[in-house]
Parts: structure tokens; C-alpha cells; sequence
């Protein structure tokens, strides 16, 4: 689950400035996802550039095929435009630079897209919860609600005043993740609560 | 191709902590996550093993364990709430084994129980794609990868530096972690390869306000909204309806000689009621069947009957018994073509009689004998007419309510007639507008609007099937296996009320239909009236079909569902709702992909199966596959069961949005038949 963006278009004519041949590929974001499908269309209409449609660019077996296909066209180009996800772009340009059939080492490749950060995307379902994937799980003490993730500063050791009217002082529209688990852990009772137990300490070399 | 890695997404933690957090709690419940992203090596995770003996040694009491994969996905458990909710009762604490999404999207789900992790997740490589490999993109929403040739700064650099190396590298390895190569000294190599001159672009700074909570939490909210709009499940492919959709329906010249093939329909193969040489009229009987559901075929050309044989099929792929006429061009109609002047005073049996009579068929694709659907044994208190053609690129149906919308009214006043109701809805998709218009216009210039409604449903594919429309626009659950009936309600397309009203009022059989000629390898894209028996060849020059060079596909009917034709030499017939020719898939797939367990085909399944587990049935080389699923509660071959394989409605949403291309509804349907046989 990703969520693009389009660059601003400035940035893109920028880099597409006295380039005479571009090779497009956009993939269709995971398909059904929020994927700036029609801005980008629009966008190369407009600058009247032809493009090669793909889905799933960071299937690797998938985008071989397609560069094999494509050989001549992304040969002749002097640039490659890639309106995808990070993940999309960098599959992409790793297999350029270790495809030893194809000469095309030195293609210089452009991302198109800004890639955003969204919520859940761990569990394939862009869903409310989120998890930072910090290997050290602290949901046992928290009722079960993420202090990392729902809380801006990520605090361990409960909230940090800043707090107004159950928001957050950081953004004002996020509820404080501090204040939910304090409700929930009243409302159940909680006697593993962190309230009662030792201070916990956040490992962040844990992650190699 | 690359094996995959056991993407593990989370661990079990330590036994010291678990035993430490269980210390004082029994009556323990077990949420596991089947887990995502991970080779389909077996079906329960092994770390589910690991924690059962820990459970017992502490001599602790597991009411239950419940296995459910992605269990983020609220309605996974939701829909399995039934089947663990006594236990849950009995239970007093929840433990989960899941990555951090499923353990809160546990305790979201419970509110009241205390809700305890016993794993840890793990970071993994790629999984912001559907693919694993090892790019990882931080989604910080200022992309940095034109300026590094490729290679992401903040994923791979541990300072997440964005100007260069911080100079602290030996060996090409990071000084903060000495296993970690350094990022900067991969994008330098690179940068020399493609000469891309990275030291004169103005600084770059990593603006980190850039990700808001409220932008991307829009984002999330309506990808997930859009998804469970309307019924769950479903998918939004490219319409590509606006080649047709403003095309009038055009006559297809008469066609000289006609292949009426006597089996159009669903049930008993019609025999033929002419022989070599016999002489025969526009719309006379040709063919007929005593069985109860069968429908009779007539001629849709008058001229002489030249050759009965087998011939190829679009449906069948053995072929049928084909009823060959040649035209003489005369288009003289049958005696038994004639205008019911007083058909509103027929009897609801005469009515029946003439729908059977005239060769009525469903003409969504199903081919259904429509007259059967009035015979039901259970009474019938709901008719829907469905206008929705979910299918991409088809518009026949579209502009058949936009030009016939008084027919297709008439004909539905018949139905209801015939089934006694008062009241009737005309389901349409809201990307039908005019049609809308169109029908709205009829119904109230003939008083009908307390009769007749219009039911605008949102665009989201398969809307037009019978389960999800019915479920829409009356609110009633049609059961596993069962048939509309069973909840009184009957579906029927528009084009089969059109027909129904030409039957009825001008006693015309089934003998033409609109067919939308459609595709990226059609010169001249239209919406066609043409004859049944009508040879596809004729239809595709006519349209100027450029087939010569081969690289083309053609289906009969819509891309999601339509049927895939190997030869040209089948007739148009019944169920013909397009002919669609593309070009062929551009790239051919090795047939050794494996499925990575995105479960993003469970995620679009209308009928809240699990494709992926098909695939792991038939495709696994484990001999315990069947055992192994049977515990995770699933029995996909008991077509009783919620998740059986026969339950499919073949919609290809699956196989559309598979990340790993793999021919899903193939494979369904060789489970079906396997399921069938056990049923046997």
C-alpha cells in the first residue's frame, strides 16, 4: 500500500529541459491505490511524451520482461522518467545497472513521484493503527495502543503535557496517543499498565 | 527466478518476557496472523508452534487459538466473528501473535478485553512494494532518487544524510554499522556510471515536515473508503467506455449466410426442427427441447437450410450441432411473427408460454432461460432490471436504455405483470448518466414513478453481478449456493426486458442483439444491432479489424469475465454483449512465478474467499497441503463452507490485481471440479 505524488511539475521540466529522447514507465501504483494516475497523464499530454503503462515495477521478474522488451526504446533514450514508488524506482534502476545483456549502464534515471508515508501499510490494509516495525514491541504496557507511532514524540514515559483538550501540541488534529491509552487503561483496568510498571527505555540500535 | 526469503514480519518474544507477562494470567484466547509477505511453505507459522509448549508449561488454560491471515484487515475478523465469539466469552485475556497493525487492530476490535503482545515486529526490506526485494523507500515524500541516479540516501545511509558522504565510511562499510554498506559509497559509483553531474545540483535538504498526519491520513481514508464502498471487495479497472458510448446503435448489414448453433442458453442442447434443404423465415423455430430448462432457437434469416453440423463454439469448446442458412436476401418474416395487439390482456401462463416460445435468454452473458426465473417454486416479491454493465469497454446496454428506454420499460411492466408485483427497480451505474436521464425521462411521462425506481449505484466492478446487486439495492443476503429465488428476488438484464417487450408486443423470437465491436485492434469501434448466427469474421472486417500480423486477443464480451476465442469462425449467439480485440499481453510471464502472499486477492474478492489458498492447494508440492488447511478452519473444498471454492462467482478481480500474475480463476475452476468430484 503507497501513496505518490506528482513532483512539482517545475522540478520535473527542470531535468527534462534540453533532453531530446525520454522513456517513460509508469507503473499504476499497486493497482487501485492512490496513484496521481490522471495529474500524470495530463502532465505528459500536456509536454506530449510518450510513456510504457506497467503495474507492480517492483515485481522483479515482471520488469525484466519489460525491459527486454523495451531494449531498443530505453537504449535510444537519453533519460528515463519513472513516475512510481521509491521502492518502484529503485527496483527499476537496480536492474538496469545489473542487466550485463542490455548496454545501458549509464541511463540516467528520474524519479517523477514523491512517495508519502501511510498508516498501516505494514498490514497490507491502510488501516488506523500503525507500527514503526521498531522490533521492540511496546503494545503490552500501552493497552495495546502504539506510544511510538500515536504519540509525535514517540514517548515512552507517558505524556508530555503539551497536550490541549486531548490534542496533540505538535499537530492539532491528532489525538494524543498518551491520553488514549491513560482512558483505555481506567477503562479496563489495566494492571500491566506502565502507570504501574518500571520505566521502559526505547532500544533503537535493536534495528540492525 | 529469485527465491523468496521467509518474510517474516514479526517474531515471538522472548520466552523469559512471555512467561513474565502470562505470569498471572489464565483462560488465555490467541489471535495468530497467518502472515503476510512470506514463501508458502506451510500454512501455520512456525512461531505459532513455538508458543503453544510455553503456554503448557506454565500450565495455563488456551480457551482458544484462532488463525486469521491479515489480520489487519478489520474485516477479516469481523466476518469471522461468529465463529470464535463463544470462546472469546469464556476467555479473560487476548494474547496476539502478529506484527504491531494486527495487534492493534485486535485490540480496536475487543475494546473491552485486554489485548497482550507476544511478538516483536521486524523491519522489513521492500515491503513497501507488493514485491520483496531489498529497496526500501522511507515514504518521506521528497524524493531524492533522480538526484542519487537511483539509490535512495535515507534508506540506505544510517544518518539519512542527503549531501554526501559524512566521510566516516572504511572500506565502503558504514561506521555505524560495520555490516552495513555505506550508501553514499554506492551512489558515488553510480553517479560516476551515469555521469550525472550530482555535485552541481543546489543542496538538498530533507524537508520532514513534508509527511503531515492529516494529508496522509486522508489518503488512507479514502483508499480505504473507496474499497469498501458499496459491497466489499471489487475493483476500479480503466473503463475504456468512452470509445463506444456515444456511438448510436448502428443495423449490421444482412449477413448472407447465418450459423445458428443449437445451443444458446444454459441447459439441454436443442434439437434441430429442419432438415437440409428445407426452406425456412425470419424468425422461424429451428430448433427446440423438451426440457425444463432449455430454449428454443429460431432463424434469424429467410433462405435455405444448407448443412447441420458441428461447428465451432464460442462457449463450448467441443462445439455444437450448428444450423446452417443461407440468406436469399428476401428477410421474409415467419407466420408466427405477428403484433399482439391485446397483449395487456393476457394471462400471466400465456406470457410465460410466449417468453419461452420466443427463445428468451438472459442477455447479460449468462444465457439463462429467462422463462424458468418465472416458474419459481418460492414466491417473488422483488424484480430487478440490471442496467449496470460493471464490464469495462462494453456499452451495449448503455445505449440500448438510451435509445429504447420505452421498450425496455414495457417490457419490465410485462415481468412485473407476469409476477404480480407492484413494485420494480432499474439498477444503473452512476457513469451512465444519459441512460439515467434516459430511463428517468420514460417512467415519468408514463406515470410509473411510484411503480418503477431507479436504483444509481456507485462505478465499482463487479456491481452487475447478481449477488452484490441484490444485496445493494434490497438489502437481502442471497445464500451460499443458493439461486435470487431463495430470497424472492428474480435479476434480469435490460436487453432481456427489450426483448421480452418485442416478443410479447410484436411477437419477434430472440432472432437480434447489440453487440459492442470493441478494442485497441478496432479501426471503427461500434455498437451494432446484429442478427444472431452472424459469422464474428464478418462482424470484425466490418469494423476494420486489423488482425493480420496476430498479435491480437479476442474475447467474447467484457475483459474481466468474457470468454477467450481461439477461432474467428464462431457465430455471434445470445449472450454476445461485445467483441472485444486487443492486443496481446505485452510481455509473456515464465510459468514457475509463485504466489508472495500479498493477500491483496482477498482483499478485492467480492465474495470474501481467498483465492491465494487455491493456488497454494493445487500448486503445493507439500504433501500435508490439505491436511494444514483444514486446520486453519478454512475447508475450501466443502461447497457448504464459507470460503469453499465453488462459492466464486469468476469475476477475475483476483486475477487482476495479483502482484505476481498468476492465472487465479484457471486454477478456481480446476478446484471447482475437484470440489465437485468430492462432493460426488
Amino acid at each position: 500500500m503507497l501513496i505518490t505524488e506528482i513532483k512539482p511539475k517545475e522540478e520535473i521540466l527542470a531535468f527534462l529541459k534540453e533532453k531530446k529522447s525520454i522513456f517513460v514507465i509508469q507503473c499504476y501504483g499497486c493497482k487501485e491505490v492512490v496513484y496521481p494516475f490522471d495529474e500524470i497523464q495530463k502532465f505528459l499530454q500536456e509536454n506530449s511524451i510518450n510513456y510504457v503503462l506497467q503495474d507492480y515495477l517492483c515485481n522483479h521478474e515482471y520488469s525484466k520482461e519489460y525491459i527486454n522488451k523495451c531494449k531498443e526504446q530505453i537504449e535510444n533514450a537519453e533519460m528515463l522518467l519513472i513516475f512510481s514508488c521509491g521502492v518502484g524506482v529503485q527496483s527499476f534502476s537496480e536492474m538496469l545497472y545489473n542487466n550485463t545483456e542490455l548496454k545501458i549502464k549509464g541511463k540516467k534515471v528520474y524519479a517523477g513521484c514523491d512517495t508519502l508515508y501511510v498508516n498501516g501499510f505494514q498490514g497490507l490494509t491502510a488501516t488506523e493503527p500503525n507500527c514503526a516495525q521498531c522490533r521492540k514491541c511496546h503494545l503490552n504496557y500501552t493497552c495495546a495502543i502504539c506510544p511510538i507511532t500515536s504519540c509525535s514524540k514517540s514517548l515512552l514515559n507517558g505524556q508530555c503535557g503539551g497536550v490541549k483538550n486531548g490534542k496533540c501540541e505538535v499537530d492539532k488534529e491528532m489525538d494524543c496517543g498518551w491520553e488514549k491509552i491513560f482512558k483505555k487503561s481506567e477503562k479496563m483496568k489495566d494492571k500491566n499498565c506502565v502507570l504501574d510498571e518500571k520505566i521502559h527505555l526505547h532500544d533503537f540500535k535493536i534495528i540492525p | 527466478m529469485e527465491k523468496l526469503l521467509d518474510y517474516t514480519k514479526y517474531k515471538l518474544k522472548p520466552k523469559e518476557e512471555i512467561v513474565e507477562l502470562i505470569k498471572d494470567k489464565d483462560n488465555l484466547f490467541v489471535f495468530v496472523c497467518g502472515k503476510c509477505y512470506k514463501e508458502f511453505a506451510s500454512v501455520i507459522p512456525e512461531d505459532c508452534k513455538e508458543l503453544y509448549p510455553i503456554l503448557k508449561e506454565n500450565g495455563k488454560n488456551v480457551v482458544e487459538c484462532e488463525t486469521i491471515d491479515f489480520l489487519c484487515n478489520r474485516h477479516h475478523l469481523d466476518i469471522r466473528k461468529s465463529g470464535f465469539q463463544d470462546g472469546l466469552k469464556k476467555s479473560d485475556n487476548v494474547l496476539v501473535l502478529s506484527c504491531g497493525v494486527g495487534i492493534q487492530t485486535v485490540a480496536n476490535f475487543l475494546e473491552d478485553k485486554p489485548v497482550y503482545a507476544v511478538a516483536d515486529t521486524i523491519p522489513q526490506e521492500g515491503q513497501h512494494g507488493i514485491a520483496l526485494y531489498n529497496n526500501k523507500c522511507a515514504g518521506c515524500a521528497t524524493c531524492f532518487l533522480t538526484a542519487t541516479q537511483g539509490i535512495c540516501p535515507i534508506t540506505n545511509c544510517t544518518k539519512e544524510l542527503v549531501n554526501g558522504p559524512c566521510g566516516g565510511a572504511k572500506n565502503g562499510k558504514c561506521e555505524v554499522s560495520k555490516d552495513k554498506d555505506c550508501g553514499w559509497e554506492k551512489i558515488n559509483q553510480r553517479l560516476k556510471v551515469t555521469e550525472f553531474n550530482f555535485w552541481e545540483l543546489p543542496v538538498q535538504f530533507h524537508k520532514y515536515n513534508r509527511v503531515n498526519f492529516k494529508i496522509s491520513n486522508k489518503y488512507n481514508t479514502a483508499v480505504r473508503e473507496k474499497r469498501s464502498r458499496n459491497f466489499y471487495g471489487g475493483v476500479y479497472p480503466f473503463e475504456n467506455k468512452e470509445y463506444t458510448s456515444e456511438k448510436p446503435i448502428q443495423q449490421f448489414p444482412e449477413p448472407e449466410t447465418v450459423e445458428i448453433p443449437l445451443s444458446q442458453h444454459t441447459g439441454a442442447v436443442c434439437e434441430s426442427l429442419v432438415k437440409v434443404g428445407d426452406v425456412v423465415k425470419v424468425g422461424q423455430k429451428i430448433g427446440d427441447s423438451k426440457s425444463f430448462i432449455s430454449a428454443p432457437v429460431h432463424s434469424s434469416v429467410s433462405g435455405k437450410v444448407t448443412a447441420i453440423e458441428t461447428k465451432p463454439h464460442p462457449v463450448i469448446p467441443s462445439g455444437v450441432t450448428t444450423i446452417t442458412i443461407k440468406a436469399d436476401g428476401k428477410n421474409e418474416y415467419h407466420e408466427s411473427v405477428k403484433a399482439n395487439k391485446e397483449y395487456e390482456k393476457l394471462s400471466k401462463d400465456n406470457l410465460i408460454d410466449i417468453i419461452r416460445d420466443k427463445g428468451i435468454v438472459g442477455l447479460g452473458g449468462a444465457q439463462f432461460p429467462t422463462y424458468v426465473k418465472f416458474k419459481s417454486p418460492k414466491p417473488i416479491d422483488t424484480l430487478i432490471l440490471n442496467g449496470c454493465e460493471c464490464e469495462p469497454y462494453v456499452t451495449a446496454d448503455d445505449r440500448l436504455m438510451i435509445e429504447h428506454p420505452e421498450e425496455i420499460v414495457g417490457g419490465m411492466k410485462i415481468l412485473m405483470k407476469i409476477l404480480g408485483l407492484q413494485k420494480g427497480y432499474i439498477a444503473i451505474e452512476t457513469n451512465k448518466p444519459q441512460a439515467i436521464e434516459a430511463v428517468k425521462k420514460t417512467i415519468n411521462n408514463l406515470n410509473l414513478t411510484s411503480a418503477i425506481e431507479i436504483a444509481e449505484l456507485p462505478t465499482k466492478y463487479p456491481q452487475g453481478s447478481e449477488r452484490m446487486l441484490i444485496k445493494k439495492v434490497t438489502g437481502k443476503d442471497v445464500p451460499l449456493g443458493g439461486l435470487p429465488l431463495d430470497v424472492g428476488v428474480v435479476v434480469n438484464n435490460v436487453g432481456t426486458s427489450f426483448a421480452v417487450y418485442n416478443a410479447v408486443v410484436n411477437g419477434l423470437p430472440l432472432i437480434k442483439r447489440i453487440v459492442t465491436v470493441t478494442g485497441e485492434k478496432i479501426k471503427n469501434k461500434l455498437n451494432l444491432e446484429v442478427k444472431i448466427g452472424t459469422p464474428v469474421s464478418e462482424i470484425l472486417d466490418y469494423c476494420g479489424a486489423d488482425l493480420k500480423d496476430g498479435d491480437y486477443v479476442l474475447k467474447m464480451g467484457g475483459p474481466m469475465m468474457g470468454l477467450l476465442q481461439k477461432s474467428l469462425e464462431v457465430p455471434v449467439i445470445k449472450g454476445t454483449t461485445s467483441l472485444l480485440v486487443t492486443k496481446k499481453p505485452d510481455i509473456k510471464l515464465s510459468s514457475e512465478r509463485s504466489c508472495i502472499k500479498c493477500g491483496r486477492c482477498v482483499d478485492v474478492c467480492p465474495m470474501e474467499l481467498y483465492p491465494l489458498y487455491y493456488w497454494y492447494y493445487k500448486n503445493s508440492k507439500s504433501q500435508n497441503v490439505k491436511a494444514e488447511l483444514d486446520n486453519t478452519g478454512l475447508d475450501i473444498l466443502n461447497s457448504k463452507s464459507k470460503h469453499g471454492a465453488t462459492n466464486c462467482i469468476e469475476c477475475g478481480c483476483c486475477e487482476y490485481i495479483c502482484s505476481s500474475k498468476l492465472p487465479l480463476i484457471d486454477n478456481i475452476k480446476e478446484m471447482k471440479k475437484e470440489a465437485r468430484e468430492v462432493k460426488s
